[in-house]
């Protein structure tokens, strides 16, 4: 048996501008509900925007159900079995592709550590400190971080919250 | 002075005696001359002979006998904004009680209004706008243009003898400017041939595939006055009620009878065509599976999304039904799907499109109506009643198992997304199917609405359903204003994206509320153009996407308080910010509209997809970059 299946983007999104026609094309790790993924997430765009993504079962989900909901077609037999596909191929840890990335040197604080080893499973730390940010919108990133899978507790998660704030909050 | 003006208007005297007369007592000639002018008769209309049947000569000014001739096309209203060159129409529509204008304060809005009364009426649409504003018409022409939609856009040109000096308002050919969007373009050149350059436009827009067509008129022409002949416009119809060849009809109906495991898709043309019940009988008929519109490109829903024969989205690959055999398009711009081991026959109005990228087995040019009416005639005519009945058993019982799991797991991902503030999507869905009655007419601009949609009924006696398939923003209000126009009594929503809405601006609230359209506008406000960020994000992967700098996309700060601007054209509406909030602000929408009055609904929405928690955006103040305080 092959261990990838290759699948280019047969059908480009008319709307976006971009030539997507030339979509790279992609390996699909093996696993069940890889047969799925290929043939039910492939007419639309291509399915790099699956494989940059890192996010646990919860948010791959939601992620299904929104595709479902734009045409996707999957079967109510086959939603679990793509969700856990996408979350043990796509989820927190499993290396993201392209270049490593830019190592960042976080200033010391209160909650620095939490940031180092809960915020860069799914993404680099370069994107975390990318821009400044108000405190509201660091609340809402980090509940959504750990919507995502991001694995920290409640009383962690207001630390990361506070600690970016201090240092990377915009007023 | 008086009675001389007075004897003038009663036309006892003539221009010259009036002209003699005014000089007599004091004024200069050009005053006179000015007075004389200001007096011509107002509607400028002198029958020379009485009407006769479908043709009728008269004499009056070129904006006379351009109204004329739309009155005896059946023109109802002019969707309109002035200038000071065509005043002559309007003159002319002083007395004329048959046709009404309806003003809008943007062209845009004033193309879009029309657009919206079109789609929703079967009727062509006539716009005249000031030739400067020309160019905000336009975007919204791109609407009309791609979905093949009746319109007519004039314009009051300049002067004949001006053109060409380079007035401050004199571009020149402002014609040509719309060629890519219009089916055809001219610049009437002599009064007298106004109403048969007229009935021309008329009869290109209206002829299907219909469209944009641009007429300029310049203002000396529509001042002059001229005989003509006005014609009834029905004289100059081209009916496109294509009938397809039989040994066509009945090939394709042995083949849908034969195959193992066939599909039809369904568009846009069978809703122009008025094709809806011909194409649910055909499908009910051999139990055909059917895809509906196309993720982005189509702007109605022609097949009722409940009927359990109704799969969605068409797919360039169709998991369900799987490996197709006969693949039947009906009407579908979007969709001709070709595959290896697969007849596609595809039916369309528009010959253009047809076979233009995808090849084709069987192409053929018909009226989709006329068409699965024939088909039906055909298989029914080739398989008994009980063959019938054991095909559409096996097939649709296939179809039902599949779409009633689908409505099962909509169900689910309804309840699972069902919660919070701000209101998801998916819950708006679920809450406007509730609350909003079967008849509306559901006029929809906004990208992320898609998500809500799934939830709802359209089509059949459900829900009608009017978008825009390119989605040229800013469409909306004034596309819902015009389809209650067309359908005063069928209750109207407008949903639009707090995108949309700022790219028409609150412009079409001044005509909702000066012409007392009861109707209820919701904006689905989620700070963002959030659709277009997951497209940029997704799809593209850059440096976006990689940072997470959203460089383009977030509209809060401001957060614009859009029930606020409605207030200010004494729309009366409120925020809703709650999911708990939705039925009883629907409740109060609906008291409005039936009472007579506009309502607003401001959904607060959360965002969703990629980067959805991001409200960074790039800082600038131009406070900042100064160096002194002023
Ligand atoms: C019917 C077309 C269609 C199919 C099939 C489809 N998608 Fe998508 N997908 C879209 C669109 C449109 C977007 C753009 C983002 C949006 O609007 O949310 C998107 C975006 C995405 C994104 C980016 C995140 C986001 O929400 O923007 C992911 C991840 C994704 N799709 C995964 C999938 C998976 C997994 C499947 C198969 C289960 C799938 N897609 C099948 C249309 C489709
Ligand atoms: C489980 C995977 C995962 C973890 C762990 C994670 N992120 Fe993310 N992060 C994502 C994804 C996916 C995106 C891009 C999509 C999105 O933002 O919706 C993202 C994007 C971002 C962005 C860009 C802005 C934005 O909304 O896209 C920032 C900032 C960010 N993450 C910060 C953090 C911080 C801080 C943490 C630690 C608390 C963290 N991330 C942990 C998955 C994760
Ligand atoms: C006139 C016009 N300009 C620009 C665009 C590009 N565009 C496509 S979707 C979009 C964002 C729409 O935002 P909104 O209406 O708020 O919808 P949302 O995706 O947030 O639901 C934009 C700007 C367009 N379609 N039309
Ligand atoms: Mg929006």
């Amino acid at each position: 048996m092959r261990r990838f299946i290759l699948i280019g983007a047969a059908a480009a999104l008319v709307l976006v501008a971009a030539p997507l026609a030339a979509q790279p094309v992609v390996q699909l790790p093996e696993g069940e509900g890889r047969d799925v993924v290929a043939t039910a997430c492939s007419q639309c765009h291509a399915l790099t925007a699956i494989t940059q993504l890192r996010q646990g079962e919860q948010a791959w989900r939601y992620q299904v159900y929104d595709m479902v909901l734009r045409g996707a077609q999957i079967a109510p037999s086959e939603i679990d079995g793509t969700v856990k596909y996408l979350a043990a191929s796509f989820g927190p840890g499993v290396p993201f592709p392209g270049p490593p990335a830019a190592p960042v040197t976080l200033p010391d604080g209160a909650g620095k550590e939490l940031v180092e080893g809960g915020c860069a499973l799914c993404h680099g730390l370069d994107r975390v400190v990318a821009a400044k940010r108000s405190k509201g919108e660091w609340n809402g990133i980090v509940k959504r971080m750990v919507f995502f899978g991001a694995p920290l507790a409640p009383d962690q998660a207001t630390t990361i919250a506070a600690y970016l704030d201090s240092k990377f909050g915009a007023d | 002075m008086k009675e001389l003006i007075r004897q003038y208007i009663d036309q006892g005297i003539s221009r010259r005696k009036l002209m003699t007369g005014l000089s007599a007592v004091g004024l200069s000639t050009v005053a006179a001359k000015s007075i004389a002018q200001s007096l011509a008769p107002v509607a400028g209309v002198v029958p020379t002979s009485p009407p006769a049947g479908a043709m009728r000569e008269m004499k009056g000014t070129g904006g006379a006998l351009f109204v004329q001739q739309l009155k005896a096309a059946g023109v109802e209203y002019i969707f309109f904004n002035p200038s000071t060159g065509d005043a002559p129409i309007y003159d002319a529509l002083v007395d004329e009680p048959a046709i009404h204008l309806v003003k809008g304060v943007q062209e845009g809005a004033v193309v879009a209004m029309a657009d919206g009364y079109a789609r929703a009426s079967g009727k062509t649409a006539v716009v005249v706008v000031p030739n400067i504003g020309l160019p905000n018409a336009m975007t919204q022409m791109v609407n009309t243009f791609k979905d093949r939609i009746p319109l007519l856009v004039v314009v009051a040109a300049f002067g004949q003898d001006q053109l060409g000096r380079d007035g401050p308002q004199d571009y020149e050919h402002q014609e040509v400017m719309v060629q890519p969007i219009t089916k055809w373009y001219w610049q009437a050149n002599s009064a007298a041939g106004i109403p048969e350059t007229t009935r021309r436009a008329l009869k290109f827009a209206a002829t299907a595939p219909a469209g944009p067509v641009f007429l300029a008129i310049p203002d000396n022409l529509l001042r002059m006055e001229a005989t003509a002949t006005i014609m009834d416009q029905a004289l100059f119809d081209v009916p496109m009620r294509l009938r397809p060849d039989a040994k066509d009809v009945e090939a394709v109906a042995r083949l849908l009878i034969e195959a193992k495991n066939p599909m039809m898709s369904i568009g846009d043309e069978v809703t122009l065509a008025h094709g809806e019940a011909e194409a649910l009988e055909l499908a009910e008929l051999l139990g055909l599976p059917v895809a509906g519109q196309a993720e982005f490109g189509t702007w109605s829903k022609p097949f009722p999304t409940r009927s359990p024969l109704y799969l969605g989205t068409v797919l360039a690959t169709m998991r369900f039904p799987g490996q197709i055999d006969v693949h039947l398009n009906l009407g579908n711009q979007y969709g001709e799907k070709a595959a290896p081991g697969k007849k596609l026959i595809s039916i369309r109005r528009d010959p253009t499109s047809l076979a233009r990228v995808t090849p084709v087995d069987m192409g053929i040019v018909a009226d989709p109506k006329l068409a699965a009416a024939d088909l039906v005639a055909a298989v029914k005519s080739i398989a008994t009643k009980e063959r019938l009945k054991q095909i559409a058993d096996d097939r649709g019982g296939r179809v039902r198992t599949y779409t009633k799991g689908m409505w099962d797991l909509r169900g689910k991902i309804a309840q699972d997304l069902s919660d919070g503030a701000p209101i998801r999507m998916e819950r708006l869905g679920v809450e406007l199917e509730k609350g909003l009655e079967k008849d509306t007419l559901y006029v929809a601009d906004v990208d992320s609405g898609k998500t809500l949609e799934p939830f709802m009924g359209f089509g059949g006696a459900d829900k009608t359903y009017i978008g825009t398939g390119p989605n040229v923003l800013g469409w909306g209000m004034a596309g819902g204003f015009g389809a209650k126009l067309a359908h005063p009594d069928k209750p109207v929503v407008a949903v639009v994206g707090d995108g949309s809405f700022l790219f028409s601006g609150p412009a079409p609230l001044w005509s909702i509320a000066r012409y007392k359209a009861p109707i209820t506008v919701m904006v689905l406000n989620n700070q963002s153009y959030n659709n277009e960020r997951n497209r940029i994000w997704t799809f593209g992967g850059g440096a976006q996407f990689k940072t997470g700098r959203d460089m383009t996309c977030y509209n809060g700060s401001p957060d614009v308080d859009f029930t606020k601007t409605a207030a200010a054209y004494g729309v009366e509406g409120e925020t809703v910010k709650e999911p708990g909030q939705i039925q009883a602000a629907l409740a109060r929408a609906k008291a409005a509209n039936v009472d007579g009055r506009p309502y607003f609904l401001e959904f607060h929405i959360q965002r969703d997809g990629v980067g959805a928690a991001s409200e960074w955006h790039p800082p600038l103040s131009i406070a900042s970059l100064r160096t002194r305080k002023v």
